[in-house]
């Protein structure tokens, strides 16, 4: 069992790290949703376990709805908005791949640095998977700096809560329900808020690529 | 009752869908407005007599003391009075083509969602809940921002939603070790409650625990506009209609510093000090007054002004926190109420300002005294209260402020924020005086109010903060000391 979530844990990392090498927004959508059946796997792992140990089917629902959500729904939306705006391909980051991917290495060392300092959680047995996506936080905020269109802001977003929620459910076996819940509402307004903004941004500035929106100055 | 408050501003949604005329939008508005503070004000009461207000539903979910309603009572005071001014605001608007009737009834409803989910974050007692609460704010708010839907406005919203959103889910990461810190002290149907939480707090994981607050601090200090995830806050309050500048200003801020505070109670609490986080909420304090000052001396835009002069108002808020002495602490919840009002009189009467020259540059502005007698005494006052001057109330807590980091051994960090003030006060002086004088082109702008109900709001709104200045009436006195007993520990 553990072995299986080591495992599981590590692709999700390699995941993250994929998404970062990657350069046209298409390639950006099939591996978020790859991350997001990563996860859904993960949820379904943990919550048959606390189906057998305790009883409980929360974390059960919390997986069928990231089935609907991260894999069905909202790589749809992505694929919808980006359909609308116009497709240039041109270079979408600052640095070049390999530094890209290098940096996102040095990430991983940095989380596993971080929070192998801190007694409380070096401690427990799921520390390995802690650091892994805790490192998938750092990568998927680290994707969205260094990406120039908009979509890969939301992409970078989307793969920091995923990271998030598999830190939470690696530590604490989940949030409580209801917080998972408001956080699954948030999240899914957001990425269609985002999405309106960026076909607005699209009419508005001609291109998706955010260096134009720099008017707003001191 | 109290759950009152979570059902009007949706009732209000759903009335405001079969509402055919601009007339009954705003009737709507004035309503739920006039709903929220009488509810309030039956709240006030009910803590003020029992210490706290709690419902058996959902499990306690509903829960408010002293902390909660003088943030919530800023809320719906605010509220009210941006409501009335907005009827005036947006008939101008509507006069002058700016909006369409369509886009009435979607301002209106993003408001209510905006308002239901700042009185969520307020009145809950589960943290995780409060950050849903909070981050709804900025969804609902981010379509706000970029209301008028022009280059300057959707870039400020892109960038409004974008930061806001990465900060807030920095707070979720920190929840999760907070969350992560209590699990083996707290039963799962009690986790995440702020009570529970603080009653427990000397069984909290400490290592955990101070590390979930890195994460909480710079993600609600984001949202509360601390210096230096700041970046988003000018662009927004300045691009934002005024009513919602007023808002996000006044309300909302302090929204984001009441979670703030919720979770600095509990690891002062679980250390016993407040070295670490006192520190913390210190140097990022200081350093968004610093970055306020800066910004003042070569601000050529009176909204991004006003928006830098609050990230300098919560950074003293933050400051004052961080102390942590019983006179600090007052200090900074008189604080948080006494920038609030004055803020968003000074949003209000910027937004008249605006309409009247349709000009956003201070170099633009002239005569205002002439040409709008009422906002612009107003605002000329305004800009004496918010810059610390007596008898305004600013002046009062500012002074607190100062004895209480005096009195904490720290004249040096006293000495560098009063010099820090004295700028930003020749700052406002010298940009933004000017507007006073001067004579405006005949031609360009006709004298006289256009906004009445809204020169009537922001009168009231400075007769507040000069009575409040001289003197603070015994039950809003005994209920900020309750709060204050709140933030030391209970």
């Amino acid at each position: 069992m553990e072995h299986y979530l080591d495992l599981l844990s590590v692709l999700m990392l390699l995941s993250a790290i994929m998404l970062v090498s990657h350069k046209r927004i298409r390639s950006y959508i099939r591996t978020f949703r790859l991350q997001a059946i990563l996860i859904a796997v993960i949820a379904g792992f943990m919550g048959f376990e606390s189906l057998m140990t305790e009883g409980s089917i929360d974390i059960l629902v919390i997986c069928v709805i990231i089935i609907a959500l991260k894999v069905v729904i909202i790589p749809m939306l992505l694929h919808k908005t980006f359909a609308n705006v116009e497709d240039v391909v041109e270079k979408d980051f600052y640095l070049n791949i390999p530094i890209l991917i290098l940096m996102s290495c040095v990430l991983v060392v940095f989380s596993y640095f971080t929070l192998s300092g801190i007694s409380g959680l070096a401690s427990g047995h799921v520390n390995l998977q802690v650091v892994n996506a805790f490192s998938v936080i750092l990568i998927g905020f680290f994707f969205m700096i260094s990406r120039k269109k908009a979509i890969g802001q939301i992409i970078g977003y989307l793969v920091m809560e995923n990271g998030i929620f598999v830190t939470a459910i690696f530590s604490t076996h989940g949030m409580p329900f209801i917080v998972d819940i408001g956080i699954f509402i948030d999240m899914i307004t957001a990425v269609l808020i985002m999405g309106v903004m960026v076909v607005q941004i699209n009419e508005k500035f001609d291109s998706i690529n955010i260096n134009n929106l720099r008017n707003l100055r001191g | 009752m109290g759950l009152v408050l979570w059902i009007a501003p949706l009732i209000a949604v759903a009335l405001s869908q079969f509402a055919k005329k601009a007339r009954t939008l705003h009737a709507i508005s004035i309503g739920v407005s006039l709903v929220m503070l009488v509810l309030a004000g039956y709240c006030t009461h009910a803590v003020m007599v029992a210490g706290e207000l709690t419902y058996t539903i959902f499990n306690g979910l509903f829960l408010i003391d002293s902390l909660s309603i003088i943030i919530l009572d800023i809320v719906t005071v605010i509220y009210f009075l941006t409501s009335i001014y907005a009827i005036g605001y947006l008939q101008e608007e509507v006069r002058h083509g700016k909006i369409s009737s369509e886009k009435l009834r979607l301002y209106y409803m993003l408001m209510y969602v905006f308002l239901f989910a700042m009185v969520v974050a307020l009145t809950v007692s589960n943290i995780g809940i409060i950050w849903v609460a909070i981050e709804a704010t900025t969804l609902a708010s981010a379509f706000l921002v970029g209301f008028q839907n022009d280059h300057n406005s959707l870039e400020a919203a892109w960038k409004y939603i974008i930061i806001c959103s990465v900060g807030i889910a920095i707070t979720l990461v920190g929840i999760i070790f907070l969350h992560l810190s209590s699990v083996d002290v707290i039963q799962s149907g009690d986790a995440l409650k702020w009570n529970v939480l603080l009653s427990e707090a000397k069984h909290l994981d400490e290592p955990v625990l101070r590390f979930a607050f890195i994460f909480i601090l710079i993600g609600f200090g984001t949202k509360a506009g601390l210096a230096p995830m700041h970046t988003w806050l000018p662009d927004a309050h300045s691009q934002a209609p005024s009513p919602i500048s007023a808002l996000l200003s006044g309300v909302l801020l302090n929204s984001a510093m009441y979670a703030i505070i919720r979770c600095l109670t509990i690891v002062n609490k679980n250390s016993g000090d407040s070295q670490f986080a006192g520190r913390l909420m210190i140097g990022f304090g200081l350093l968004s007054v610093l970055t306020a000052a800066i910004f003042i001396l070569s601000q050529k835009d009176y909204k991004r002004l006003l928006a830098y002069s609050s990230i300098e108002h919560m950074g003293i808020i933050a400051l004052a926190m961080g102390l942590f002495t019983p006179l600090s602490i007052f200090a900074g919840l008189l604080h948080m109420m006494n920038h609030s009002l004055t803020k968003s009189m000074l949003f209000l009467a910027s937004g008249n300002i605006l309409q009247k020259y349709n000009a956003r540059e201070i170099s633009k502005i002239q005569g205002l005294l002439k040409t709008l007698p009422i906002t612009g005494t107003v605002f000329l006052l305004g800009l004496l209260a918010i810059s610390g001057t007596p008898p305004f109330s600013i002046f009062g807590s500012e002074v607190n402020v100062f004895i209480s980091v005096f009195n904490a051994d720290q004249a040096g960090l006293g000495i560098v924020l009063i010099l820090l003030l004295a700028i930003i006060f020749a700052g406002i002086a010298a940009t933004l005086f000017r507007v006073f004088f001067g004579s405006a082109d005949a031609g360009q702008v006709q004298p006289g109010e256009t906004n009445l109900p809204g020169a009537l709001a922001i009168c009231v709104l400075l007769i507040a903060i000069v009575v409040t200045g001289l003197y603070l009436p015994d039950g809003l006195k005994d209920l900020f000391i309750a709060a204050r007993q709140i933030v030391l520990g209970g």
